[in-house]
């Protein structure tokens, strides 16, 4: 009570000798001398001020910019049949640095270590992006295959909406995975509707062939995996051709063509170009087509998306090759993903048929995800995948292919 | 008498002194901030702010999560745009209306566009419908994750209409949303009264 009287007595005495200093301020009229003083001091402020505002303004203005961005995924892998692991999945730093809207590198590396504890270090893409007008870009240099939407559009931790990519679109699959060449893409408006399109001339693939009693070659697998040089001199042209209908919709088809020729054969050191003795010798260029299509639709919270692939190799009839057999790898799935309205879980499920010329790799691939976004970008993943592979022939015995996963992931992009 | 003149002479002329000297300093830092923020990269071209808000909208969730324009720097959406126009296959013209967005989106709420008050004489259908409809949804269920669901009944409808004006002119996000409303819906020419009006059409066409 007593501390409270005195506080407001000091307080009215304070607001008393501010009411009386206040006019007598106003009543000491300040000489020219003070005004010019005051005035100096302020202008001195002010270019004080101006001299710090525009060096703050330096570093956001310079011609060249550059930016790190990417993503990584750590995880716990259990297959069936086997103890469950703790996993580093990648670590994929990607570079920009450009120049004003002229031109752009982009590289992303890929960091992954090995089950013997190795890190091994690819150059996922490398390009240099020059933005001829605003519906051309050139991209030369490695790039992500072109071909569809997995490999260039969702393969990262953070966007694929399962911790797995669907089988087929791996390496060595039906779909490539990226190519060496020079590319031109962009998009257009086409008849009120969006559309956009890639075409390229690249290295193309190169082809392995296998035995398994070292008497009878097959091909093994196409290898579309941007190699640095073209060993058999045939290049291979593509592209793919998107129209979004409405801006929910995205459907496209995509070729590849060209020549490809088995350059690795089961037993021999790679890469032999053809000429050389031993099985690779006498192996002619053969046809190599790839065709697919896919599409994408979302609404609201819901994406629904789909994607065919096929990868093509001819006979090579002359004498004396192996795995004179021409064949045929295939992969087609669907996906569809719901978020639950204003909720962080998502669920995702993903349904893939890969076929190709080996049944100890063809399998048929029921997903099924859980996710918690923590943030749009921070996704913590629960994938399941049923799996079902053939059936050894010889021994009776389901392929490893039949065995299910289970993968818990951490995905962060940034 | 003399002295009371004086004083209240010099009273005004100190007052006018201080105000004329205050004024010229707020315009000084103020037309460096602006000039600033106009400065802030003199590449690409300016684009158009309410087309790249559609753009964005109706593109950047096609192949990921949407990613919000507070996630990044000016500098760093420029880049970033620049290579999402690669993989999204935009235009020029889309990437640096995207580009503008993004930037005049990622400062403060409140502090974004300078507005310029005049009323577009639109009726609020016209206006939801060329300014809101990109994110909110033709039936006002919004168009991607993050946004509300005007139609469900315990929705953010309920709110007042002094809450909701607010938060349109000013912009939004409430916590951990990923995503941001733009004040004015990315239309910086929309009115006081174009908002009442927009508000007035949402509550109408898709209130319960
Ligand atoms: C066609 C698919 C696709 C569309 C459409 C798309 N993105 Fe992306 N986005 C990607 C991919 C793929 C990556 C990962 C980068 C990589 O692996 O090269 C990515 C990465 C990003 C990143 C991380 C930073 C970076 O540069 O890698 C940001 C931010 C981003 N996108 C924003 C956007 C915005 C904004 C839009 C709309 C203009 C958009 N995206 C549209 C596929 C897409
Ligand atoms: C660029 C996308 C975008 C545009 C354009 C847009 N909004 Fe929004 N709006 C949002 C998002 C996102 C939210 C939710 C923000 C949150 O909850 O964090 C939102 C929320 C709202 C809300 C709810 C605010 C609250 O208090 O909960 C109203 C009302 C609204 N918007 C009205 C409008 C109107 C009117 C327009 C057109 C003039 C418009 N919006 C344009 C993205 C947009």
């Amino acid at each position: 009570m007593m501390s409270c009287s005195c506080y407001s007595l000091t307080r009215k005495l304070l607001v008393t000798a501010i009411a009386v200093a206040l006019p007598g301020m106003a009543v000491a009229e300040p000489t020219n001398a003070d005004l010019q003083g005051q005035i100096d001091a302020l202008q001195s402020q002010v270019t004080a001020l101006n001299t710090e505002v525009n060096q703050a303004t330096e570093w956001k203005n310079p011609n060249t910019l550059i930016h790190t961005a990417g993503y990584a995924d750590v995880g716990y892998v259990k297959k069936e049949g086997q103890d469950g692991s703790f996993v580093v999945g990648r670590f994929a730093p990607i570079f920009h640095y450009q120049y004003r809207d002229i031109v752009m590198l982009e590289a992303e590396l890929e960091f992954e270590v090995g089950e013997d504890g190795e890190t091994e270090v690819a150059l996922e893409y490398l390009t240099i992006d020059w933005f001829l007008n605003d519906y051309a870009v050139l991209v030369a240099g490695k790039f992500l295959s072109p071909i569809g939407q997995f490999r260039q559009n969702l393969h990262p931790s953070w966007i694929n909406k399962l911790a797995t990519p669907p089988p087929g679109f791996g390496h060595d699959g039906a779909a490539p995975v990226s190519d060496l060449g020079l590319q031109v893409r962009g998009g257009f408006p086409f008849a009120g509707m969006r559309a956009n399109y890639a075409i390229y001339a690249s290295n193309g693939p190169e082809i392995n062939a296998e035995t398994e009693d070292g008497i009878d070659y097959e091909l093994d697998g196409v290898a579309a995996e941007g190699f640095n040089a073209d060993v058999d001199g045939e290049k291979t042209f593509g592209g793919r051709f998107a129209i979004l209908p409405v801006a929910s919709v995205e459907v496209a088809v995509s070729v590849a063509g060209g020549k490809a020729t088995v350059t690795n054969v089961e037993g021999e050191e790679p890469p032999l170009p053809p000429g050389t003795v031993g099985p690779v010798a006498n192996q002619t260029a053969r046809d190599y087509s790839v065709y697919g299509a896919d599409f994408v639709w979302f609404t609201g919270n819901m994406s629904v998306r789909g994607e065919f692939v096929k990868t093509k190799v001819g006979n090579d009839r002359s004498a004396g090759v192996t795995a004179s057999d021409g064949a045929t790898w295939q992969t087609w799935y669907t996906q569809v993903a719901y978020r639950l309205p204003n909720s962080k879980w998502e669920g995702a499920l993903r349904y893939t048929d890969y076929d190709s010329p080996h049944d100890s790799v063809d399998i048929k691939q029921a997903a099924i995800g859980l996710n918690y976004l923590v943030t749009n970008t921070f996704i913590v993943k629960l994938t399941h995948e049923f799996n079902e592979g053939k059936t050894d022939q010889t021994t009776g015995v389901k392929y490893a292919t039949d065995d299910d996963l289970t993968v818990l992931q951490l995905a962060y992009g940034f | 008498m003399k002295f009371i003149n004086d004083t209240i002479h010099s009273s005004v002329f100190f007052a006018a002194y201080l105000m004329v000297a205050g004024g010229f300093l707020i315009t000084a830092l103020l037309t460096t901030a602006l000039f600033t923020t106009a400065q802030a990269s003199n590449y690409p071209a300016a684009g158009n702010f309410s087309e790249g808000s559609k753009v964005w909208a109706e593109n950047c969730n096609r192949c990921h999560n949407m990613r919000g324009p507070k996630e990044l720097r000016d500098d760093q959406w420029i880049t970033t745009t620049f290579h999402m126009r690669l993989r999204a296959g935009l235009t020029g013209q889309e990437t640096r209306d995207v580009i503008t967005f993004m930037q005049a989106s990622n400062t403060k709420a409140g502090a974004t566009q300078v507005a310029v008050e005049s009323s577009t004489g639109a009726t609020g259908k016209e206006t939801y419908e060329k300014t809101c409809v990109a994110c909110h949804g033709d039936e006002g269920k919004g168009a991607f994750p993050g946004t509300p669901d005007f139609t469900s009944s315990d929705g953010i409808l309920a709110k007042s209409d002094a809450e909701l004006i607010r938060n349109i002119t000013n912009g939004f996000q409430s916590e951990g949303s990923p995503m941001a409303m733009p004040p004015k819906g990315g239309n910086p020419n929309l009115s006081e009264s174009g908002i009442k009006a927009v508000l007035a059409y949402i509550r109408e066409a898709f209130g319960q």
